[in-house]
């Protein structure tokens, strides 16, 4: 049980600033994600914390003990990589034996725990086969297993999963996450897949160039995004620039996209340029429409099974993606006119850029 | 880590500086002043200039090369677009073939070549016997011939290896998008490959350029640069180190030339399309793939014909220079009545050579894949300074910088090895980079993570995931350090002479055919034998001996 800190970390590549000044507590037995896009520096912060990449300023501690100033192989983290990589010239015993010899442990203790961690990944009996004769989906559990056996002080997950495919991906992330709390391991997470990150983490940062943008459980982070970039980048919201009108004492009217959308309370002074985030979720085809309702175009209707995603355009032209249950009967025609109810407290108001 | 990286990287740069670039700067120097007196002067580039026989010497030199090149370019591509794409009955045995002239002796094809067409070659007289005469077989002619015969693999492994690694998708959108079979191959694949082919005729423009064994057979009074080099500075009659030495700078500073242009045309041109698996054979019909089959192997054995009649020539008996119909073994033992000792010298240098080479070449190749920086970078440019260096020249500045103050090495075996060494270090850096490129950095991540330290996971790990392709460089090391000539001919003495060394004066003294035919007949044996036995590794490796 490690709590895992980071005390203004930072990281530069040429003139790119990779690590800027991140700052972190993360507390034992969690799991925590680093997500953002490619390039948003969350595999280097993670390798910062592996040893693999140089801590340029700031410091790295597990609970009291400071670890950036210690060689990568003395800092008991247990890695999981992208690519699995499994040592292809030893076996599955050699692989998950390989930590345990490292630290001298005795060859009885070795070949005990090497089989109790096979069974927790559910590969028993597999110690002797070689590598090669692995799916992608087991290489990846023997890969944990080493890392279980040598009861690290923090698992750290380089996107584990990107390389299988979609049902195994679902199947695994699972598991690793049952794994994770019944060992009670602090975990660090990196994943592009905000799914993936919403499903597995206790919290998630949200990364970009370098910088936290957001900390927060996957709740908190879904429903009250606090930037116009987290709002965009998790869930896809609808991003609508607007001018704010009048406050009415319970909303303010936004001129935004050819027509009027309320927004809950008085969000900015009148004429200053907003920019609004509608989820697609947040509108809901409205026959008879009651309150606030944003008329648009149907453009394209794509059916999802359990959900049905609909492109339309709103007045100015501008589209929109809305999402409704797939079960819902939705006038398929291109150009047919849609009605959209929306409650104007799940409306977020950002600056406009 | 970075402890062994230094030691690496400074180790390397030191015996480089001491082995490679001071004797090369000394024959510089040699080259500009007045000899005896040593007074700054560019008199002995003046002469050659104004020399008809030195500007004959350049001419006759980049001409066989130049032809050369256009010949193993015209042969090679084809024949690999035969070997990649099209299905050729014993394309196996035939891919292992082929690799065969890369690594077998060249002055022994040319030797091959005398014997059968030389003024009393077996061809020659029996068509003199039936009252048609032979054109001779020396200079310019035969000297680009052989280099044809034995070069062209340079293109041929380079060009199957792009061919493989077009996908064939990219031929199916052209074909998908209207194009034809043959304008596919002239507006897609052929650029595609193209990089990879001329890469290969450079280096063919290179070997031919430096090479030393096949004009010194070929070559009988014509001038040639490496010839006269080598004339130049160990001969008896017109002994002239200084004009040696400018002949030297001439040479360099040709194939430095066309090494640049080489990697700076490479640089700017990566088309692999990496194919996940190797395009599948063309469906042709039954007049084309004969066709095919024929081109390809009248190709691979015509290459390998010299060096059949040579090991079968070596049977025969030799009454004086004249050849016999006689089967015996007396050329053999002839050749070993006089001593094992050039036998044993060979093996002897072979072995300390591909040991110390791969030694030094495995982690200099390590450390300029894994680690970028301008240590490294410089590291990999130096290592290959050799491969612009001829080995007579090498030589030379070897006997002048080590012939006498703190340093004394002439004479022994040590001199021999440096030279082959520094020779061969491009090839072990190279083969063990690519060896390294194909071991993903994660698995020594993962081996540092699990508590391992990085100097411990380098031998633990990384060395025999390294090994067995460390193994197959080593065996190919070994092989052209047992056939080398031209660096040998130059730093050889009585006590340290070689197999070649007593094929060359076989060849010189005249009265040798038959021991000659004998020495020429082990050095293949040397050559052929080990690279069989390694063909699989080898060929994977194609691309590595680059």
């Amino acid at each position: 049980m490690t709590t895992i800190r980071l005390d203004s970390v930072s990281r530069t590549f040429g003139a790119v600033r990779a690590v800027d000044n991140v700052s972190a507590t993360i507390e034992e037995g969690k799991l925590f994600t680093l997500l953002g896009p490619s390039g948003c520096g969350k595999t280097t912060l993670l390798r910062m914390i592996a040893g693999f990449a140089e801590v340029e300023a700031g410091s790295i501690w597990f609970d009291d003990r400071r670890i950036d100033t210690l060689p990568a192989h003395r800092r008991n983290t247990g890695m999981v990589f992208q690519n699995y990589a499994i040592f292809p010239n030893l076996t599955v015993e050699g692989n998950v034996a390989y930590g345990l010899r490292a630290r001298k442990v005795t060859p009885t203790d070795i070949a005990a725990r090497v089989e109790k961690a096979l069974e927790r990944v559910r590969l028993p009996g597999y110690g002797p086969r070689w590598p090669h004769q692995l799916s992608g989906g087991q290489l990846q559990r023997v890969a944990i297993a080493r890392v279980l056996v040598i009861e690290p002080a923090v698992l750290l997950f380089d996107e584990p999963l990107s390389n299988l495919d979609a049902q195994l991906r679902t199947q695994m992330r699972v598991e690793i996450r049952q794994l994770q709390q019944s060992l009670g391991l602090t975990a660090i997470y990196v994943t592009h897949d905000q799914e993936e990150a919403l499903a597995i983490s206790d919290r998630i940062a949200i990364l970009r160039s370098g910088k936290i943008e957001q900390v927060g459980s996957p709740e908190e982070i879904y429903q009250r995004p606090q930037t116009a970039f987290v709002a965009e980048f998790l869930g896809g919201a609808n991003m609508l620039p607007g001018v704010a009108g009048t406050f009415d004492g319970h909303r303010t009217e936004v001129a935004s996209c050819g027509t009027s959308i309320s927004v809950h309370g008085k969000v900015a002074k009148t004429g200053q340029k907003l920019l609004l985030s509608i989820r697609p979720e947040a509108l809901r085809l409205a026959e008879v429409s009651e309150g606030p309702v944003l008329h648009a175009k149907l453009v394209l209707r794509e059916f999802l099974g359990q959900i049905q995603r609909l492109h339309a355009t709103l007045p100015d032209g501008t589209q929109i993606r809305v999402s409704t249950l797939g079960s819902l009967q939705v006038a398929a025609t291109a150009g047919a006119a849609l009605a959209f109810a929306y409650d104007p407290a799940q409306i977020m108001v950002y600056p406009a850029p | 880590m970075n402890g062994f990286r230094y030691t690496i990287v400074f180790g390397a740069l030191a015996l480089l500086v001491l082995f490679l670039l001071y004797p090369l700067s000394l024959v510089l120097d040699a080259s500009l002043r007045v000899k005896g007196t040593g007074t700054f002067t560019l008199a002995n580039y003046v002469q050659i200039f104004a020399s008809k026989y030195y500007v004959n010497s350049i001419a006759n030199s980049l001409l066989a090369a130049a032809f050369a090149t256009v010949g193993a370019t015209l042969i090679g591509t084809p024949l690999a677009f035969c070997l990649a794409r099209v299905d050729v009955p014993g394309k196996t045995v035939l891919l292992t073939l082929a690799t065969l002239p890369l690594v077998l002796p060249s002055f022994v094809a040319a030797y091959a070549l005398v014997l059968l067409f030389g003024h009393a070659g077996v061809v020659t007289t029996a068509l003199r016997g039936i009252g048609i005469p032979m054109g001779p077989i020396y200079g310019l002619t035969g000297i680009t011939i052989v280099f044809l015969l034995t070069l062209y693999p340079y293109v041929l492994m380079p060009a199957i290896a792009g061919f493989r690694a077009i996908d064939i998708s990219i031929e199916e959108a052209a074909r998908n998008l209207g194009g034809s079979r043959l304008h596919a191959f002239r507006t897609v694949l052929l650029p595609v490959a193209m990089p990879a082919v001329l890469a290969g005729a450079l280096l063919v423009f290179i070997e031919a350029l430096e090479n030393f064994g096949v004009p010194v057979v070929l070559a009988e009074d014509r001038p040639f640069l490496a010839v006269d080099i080598f004339k130049l500075f160990a001969g008896e009659a017109d002994n002239n180190p200084a004009a040696a030495g400018a002949l030297s700078v001439l040479l360099i500073a040709c194939t430095a030339m066309v090494l640049l242009v080489q990697r700076r045309y490479l640089n700017k041109r990566r088309f692999a399309t990496n194919a996940r698996t190797a395009p599948p054979p063309l469906p042709l019909s039954p007049g084309w793939r004969l066709l095919a089959t024929i081109f390809s192997w009248g190709i691979v054995v015509l290459s390998l014909l010299p060096f059949l009649a040579v090991l079968f020539i070596s049977f025969l008996h030799f009454r004086g220079p004249v050849l016999t119909w006689q089967l015996g073994l007396s050329n053999y033992s002839m050749l070993l009545e006089g001593s094992f000792r050039p036998l044993y010298n060979t093996l002897f240098l072979a072995t300390i050579t591909a040991i110390v080479a791969t030694l030094l070449g495995a982690p200099i190749g390590y450390i300029v894949t894994r680690h970028r920086g301008v240590l490294s970078t410089g590291l990999d440019m130096i290592g290959m300074v050799p491969f612009a260096v001829s080995g007579t020249v090498l030589a030379i500045g070897l006997i002048i910088a080590f012939n006498s103050g703190l340093l004394i090495l002439t004479g022994g075996w040590l001199i021999l090895v440096i030279a082959y060494v520094v020779r061969k270090l491009p090839f072990c850096i190279r083969s063990s980079s690519a060896i390294v490129h194909q071991i993903e950095p994660s698995l020594e991540e993962a081996s540092i993570n699990l508590g391992v330290s990085p100097l411990r996971t380098f031998v633990t790990l990384t060395v025999p995931l390294m090994a067995s392709g460390l193994i197959g460089g080593m065996i190919l090391v070994w092989i052209t350090a047992a056939s080398e000539l031209s660096s040998t001919i130059v730093l050889y003495t009585s006590r340290w002479s070689t197999m070649t060394v007593r094929m060359y004066h076989f060849l010189e003294g005249g009265e040798g055919a038959g021991s000659a035919s004998a020495a020429a007949a082990i050095l293949i044996l040397f050559t052929a034998v080990p690279l069989l036995l390694i063909h699989r590794r080898v060929r994977r490796q194609d691309g590595t001996v680059l």
